[in-house]
């Protein structure tokens, strides 16, 4: 069965036919996935499985004798602890699917913690407390979304390569956001006032978990069930093709990569509230654990091929195992060298998975 | 492909069962959990090596260190995976001041016993917090330019470099501030220049190269720790003129890549020992552990000293493990 597309298809001369023929591939495709074994489908499924397997049969027990694993309390720590960059690996399985990559996540995550801390400290805002804190979030997503059509614009107008181009404002925004804050963290306090009323509010674990499932399940359907979303998989997997049949592969661009600026912005509030303070150092290297997030949930870097599903569960992935190296005192040393044969290990495994089947 | 997923899972288990299962057969005592910010930082990793060496002499005590390499973020979640595993001691080096606050009253509220170290943090969420104090550091610092200046030009007069840490930081602001204090008596002494150099060796390297240009008369550089003090020196030994101007530096670490060395070997003039606190922290640590109602202060701040040609070699048996 063939699953994936030749891209050195011959496009110029008959690319009506080369369409007409992919969406019969596609066809054929559709037709034989109901004859393959169903585990195959939910491979990232598969890892998390064996994640969790792991997680609790190396768990060390608690001082009442239950596994410390499975301790809500611990489940829950997991899933906040995840949050943060799973926000971020949603916008960046949208800009892989694309086939593009964004690298300006983590110092977007950085300005935005910036900007609201900044608000909310050294702006005075004259509204309710509710409204103030509304608003300055807005406007620390918003100035995120920024970043993110900027990148947009370089990738799909300037026809800068999105590597290039993010990397330019990945330089940028930590520069902005430093330039911003003198350099320095803007800390929230502990007491009654806008900034820590903020933190403590949006730093409760009913919000951060609950922000990151709902942003998942949006973004999962808005790939799934909506023609953008289809879109943003045709661009990725053969853009001649996808300018041939006409479709808006600027437009498309454009959003996928204001989107991500968007979700890194929000994680950025979350990140100023949790750590109650702005700072512009913050998200060192968090792109890169977004990108392995989504490569380990089947996400292929050549576009086209990946779910919002296999992404959160890459996340997952991540986090369970990190907590479970930590409950058994594993030397964080180790953790990273695991790590890499994790993210190794399991791209591999779909590759193999792939020609199986 | 099972056989794979096999080999995969083996793997893992080996990994995490490896390192990890030494504890079931372990019959210490105690479990004392450190969440040290940064492993990567000499002075970080020195603190490591002594809590390792001095619990170790007690052998009763189950040491284990978790790195958050520099992320705040990271080390939140290490000392939350710390609270479930209801350690008798937690020693804490926060990375950071405010973010950490929360997480360590959650400790307290678990009713674990808890170190705050070296850095403070924005309410008093320990049982106790040992550190060391930055502005005697300035302080000495500034009178010791002083001297040697007198020595060098018979009145303290002259030009010093100052090349900083990473702004900011409030160790750098007291190391600077203080210093600048400590010499306001002296209004020939002047600062020619300010440099900052992130507390790194090769930046201090590159900007004192710039500075050299810059400044054809210098008498001394005070680096804000021993790395950029190095950094600088090597830059004017590049242009031949490091024997014009003294160098000082802070921390005094221990071992052939620490500060004390680098006095003992005349690079520097001198540096400061800021203390590691671990020493003090074990002490209580001990207590805490062992004597039931004992009830330690609520802060030790503990004291720097100078360490000179004279004294290196002492200071560096006493602090080379």
């Amino acid at each position: 069965m063939s699953l994936r597309l030749d891209k050195s298809s011959p496009i110029s001369g008959g690319s009506i036919a080369y369409i007409k023929n992919r969406a019969i591939t596609r066809f054929r495709f559709v037709a034989t996935l109901a004859h393959v074994p169903f585990f195959s489908r939910l491979q990232s499924l598969f890892g998390l499985m064996a994640v969790l397997l792991i997680a609790i049969v190396t768990s060390p027990h608690s001082a009442h004798g239950g596994l410390l694993f499975l301790e809500s309390g611990n489940i829950t720590d997991i899933l906040r602890q995840v949050s943060e960059i799973g926000i971020i690996s949603l916008g960046m399985t949208l800009v892989i699917l694309t086939a593009g990559i964004d690298l300006s996540v983590g110092t977007t995550l950085a300005l935005s913690s910036s900007v609201v801390a900044l608000i909310l400290t050294r702006v005075t805002l004259a509204v309710s407390p509710p409204v103030a804190i509304f608003s300055a979030l807005c406007m620390a997503v918003t100035v995120s979304l920024f970043v993110g059509l900027l990148n947009g614009f370089a990738v799909a107008q300037l026809r800068v390569q999105s590597f290039i181009a993010t990397l330019a404002t990945m330089i940028g925004v930590r520069g902005l956001a430093r330039w911003l804050t003198s350099n320095s963290n803007i800390d929230i306090g502990f007491g009654n006032d806008l900034a820590s009323v903020f933190a403590y509010t949006l730093s409760t674990k009913l919000v951060v978990i609950g922000s990151y499932v709902f942003l998942s399940v949006a973004m999962a359907l808005l790939l799934s069930r909506t023609v953008f979303g289809r879109h943003v998989r045709a661009v990725g997997d053969n853009e001649k093709a996808a300018l041939y049949a006409g479709l808006p592969i600027k437009k498309v661009k454009l959003l996928v990569y204001t989107l991500s600026g968007a979700l890194a912005g929000y994680s950025g509030v979350l990140h100023a509230a949790q750590n109650h303070q702005g700072n512009p150092n913050a998200g060192m290297a968090y792109e890169l654990e977004a990108i392995a997030a989504v490569v380990i949930g089947g996400t292929s870097l050549a576009g086209g091929r990946g779910s919002v599903s296999g992404t959160v569960i890459g996340t997952l992935i991540m986090g369970i195992l990190t907590n479970v190296l930590r409950l058994n005192n594993v030397d964080t040393n180790v953790e990273l060298m695991v790590k890499a044969v994790i993210i190794l290990g399991a791209v591999w495994l779909q590759k193999a998975w792939r020609r199986e089947t | 492909m099972i056989k794979k997923i096999i080999g995969l899972t083996v793997v893992l288990l080996v990994s995490i069962l490896g390192p990890g299962c030494n504890h079931k057969q372990d019959r210490k005592r105690y479990f004392v959990a450190f969440s040290q910010c940064n492993n990567a930082e000499p002075y970080r990793s020195a603190q490591n090596q002594l809590m390792q060496r001095l619990f170790g002499e007690k052998g009763d005590v189950r040491l284990v260190i978790a790195d958050a390499q520099q992320d705040s973020s990271k080390q939140i979640a290490q000392i939350e995976t710390f609270i479930r595993q209801k350690p008798d001691l937690l020693i804490v080096a926060p990375n950071e001041r405010a973010p950490l606050t929360e997480v360590m009253g959650r400790a307290m509220a678990a009713e674990i016993a808890v170190i705050c170290l070296e850095r403070d943090i924005s309410q008093p969420n320990y049982t106790t917090f040992i550190g060391a104090d930055n502005k005697a550091i300035g302080k000495m610092a500034g009178e010791f330019i002083a001297d040697a200046l007198k020595r060098k030009n018979g009145t303290p007069k002259g030009t010093v470099v100052e090349i900083r840490g990473l702004l900011g930081v409030e160790a750098e602001m007291e190391r600077y501030n203080s210093a600048h204090e400590a010499l306001r008596p002296y209004p020939e002494i002047q600062f020619v220049h300010e440099a900052v150099a992130d507390w790194l060796q090769s930046n201090a390297r590159e900007r004192m190269l710039e500075i050299l240009r810059a400044e054809p008369e210098i008498d001394v550089v005070y680096g804000h720790n021993d790395p950029m003090a190095v950094g600088a020196y090597i830059a004017a030994r590049e242009l031949g003129r490091e024997k014009q101007m003294i160098f000082i530096g802070v921390d005094g670490l221990g071992g052939p890549a620490g500060g004390i060395k680098k006095v003992d070997d005349k690079v520097l003039a001198a540096t400061f020992y800021y203390p590691l606190c671990v020493d003090k922290a074990v002490e209580i640590a001990e207590r805490i552990l062992h004597e039931p109602g004992f009830h330690p202060a609520k802060q030790y701040i503990l004291q720097p000293q100078k360490i000179t040609a004279e004294n290196a070699s002492e200071m560096y048996k006493k602090l080379t493990f």
